[in-house]
């Protein structure tokens, strides 16, 4: 019993697999912690559970759906990230949590940058992440990602912010496109210390 | 496309039990947002019996097995879930059924899904035990626990220890 035709995803230093029962224990683990308090959390151990079912089961209801992010060499998970749509989303949404001890070291940035390719790729035309706008990291992520926030897209529910990823076009071998390259390089550089706060 | 793979179909007299498929969302979401669900953990959101819908799926990856939508032989036309079911912090394995349309009601179309899992989780999946855990107040599930030869076990766990419900306990050698 699998989603066995998940692509998967290599990037510099990520690979990019979908979800299996062998993963949950880090999910759950960041789904019991504070870290989560921006998607939903903290959840008890059921609820956690369950929400790990629900990642996979959109694989199956809707073809896209959140990856694990691995390591390339080691195997060990470092969060997940893809397409996330579930009821009342109005639109396909670019997603991603990063495990608590895994952030600031530019993983969700390698891998956010990786999905949206993909899915550009494969038929995208656009997409939009909705964040708490206290959850700076995930603000500072999406600028980093070149979104900018839609005020005229309609949101979730009102409490969240709508950023708008840059098109397809925007992407293609632009200076945007570089510049987020060059930021993942530096965080593949084991001599980098980004300064300041850390950041996924 | 993304799919479910290596999950069994089960055949009965009338019905085939086979995975969920993403077409089977409206009846279920739908179900789950009527007050016919009050006994099975609704009625609740469209949002959230849609994450729901996507536990049947994950429940199968995570567990090897899960529920099956139970439709009629040669029509694909869901008519409820039935089937195995063992969430993380569940005391112990449970079979169980939901019909989505009363219309179903009274032909003997849950018992008949159920007898069948039943009989797999003994013979195919090895369990050691089998309840059922159902809700005060739901009557029909009660009947068709009794009738599929189940007894309550006042000394089981519920599922939630705030939240106590009847858990009926199935006997190997109880249906033939």
């Amino acid at each position: 019993m699998s989603s066995q035709l998940i692509p998967t995803i290599e990037t510099g230093r990520l690979s990019l697999r979908g979800p299996v029962a062998e993963d949950y224990p880090n999910f759950k683990a960041t789904f019991a912690s504070y870290r989560s308090r921006f998607m939903g959390g903290p959840l008890n151990t059921y609820e956690a559970w369950m929400l790990y079912a629900a990642e996979m089961g959109h694989w199956d209801i809707r073809g896209f759906g959140m990856w694990m992010i691995h390591d390339k060499d080691t195997d060990e998970t470092y969060g997940m990230a893809g397409g996330w749509q579930p009821a009342g989303w109005p639109e396909r949404e670019i997603a991603w949590i990063i495990w608590p001890d895994k952030a600031g070291k530019g993983f969700a940035l390698e891998a956010t940058h990786a999905v949206r390719k993909y899915y550009y790729a494969n038929g995208w035309d656009t997409a939009v992440s909705y964040l708490d706008p206290k959850n700076l990291d995930s603000v500072r992520l999406a600028e980093r990602l070149g979104a900018k926030k839609d005020a005229d897209a309609p949101s979730i529910d009102g409490s969240d912010a709508v950023y708008r990823h840059p098109s397809p076009a925007q992407l293609d071998d632009t200076q945007l496109a570089h510049g987020i390259e060059m930021e993942i390089g530096h965080y593949a550089d084991p001599q980098f210390k980004p300064k300041g706060w850390a950041l996924d | 496309m993304i799919s479910l793979t290596g999950t069994p179909t089960l055949q009965t007299e009338r019905l085939t039990l086979r995975a969920p498929q993403p077409q089977d969302a409206d009846a279920f979401i739908a179900f789950f947002a009527s007050k016919r669900s009050q006994f099975v953990g609704g009625p609740m959101t469209e949002r959230q019996a849609w994450n729901f819908f996507g536990t049947e799926f994950g429940h199968w990856m995570m567990r090897g097995f899960g529920m099956f939508t139970v439709t009629r032989h040669g029509d694909d036309t869901p008519l409820g879930i039935v089937g195995h079911w063992y969430p993380r912090t569940w005391p112990e394995r449970e079979v169980g059924w939901v019909l989505f349309d009363p219309a179903s009601e009274g032909q003997g179309i849950a018992f008949e899904a159920a007898k069948a899992c039943i009989a797999h989780a003994w013979d195919t999946l090895k369990w050691d035990t089998i309840v059922s855990y159902i809700d005060h107040g739901n009557d029909a599930s009660v009947a068709l626990a009794k009738r599929l030869g189940a007894t309550l076990d006042t000394d089981a766990l519920p599922t939630k220890p705030e939240d106590p419900c009847y858990v009926y306990r199935h006997h190997r050698g109880a249906l033939v």
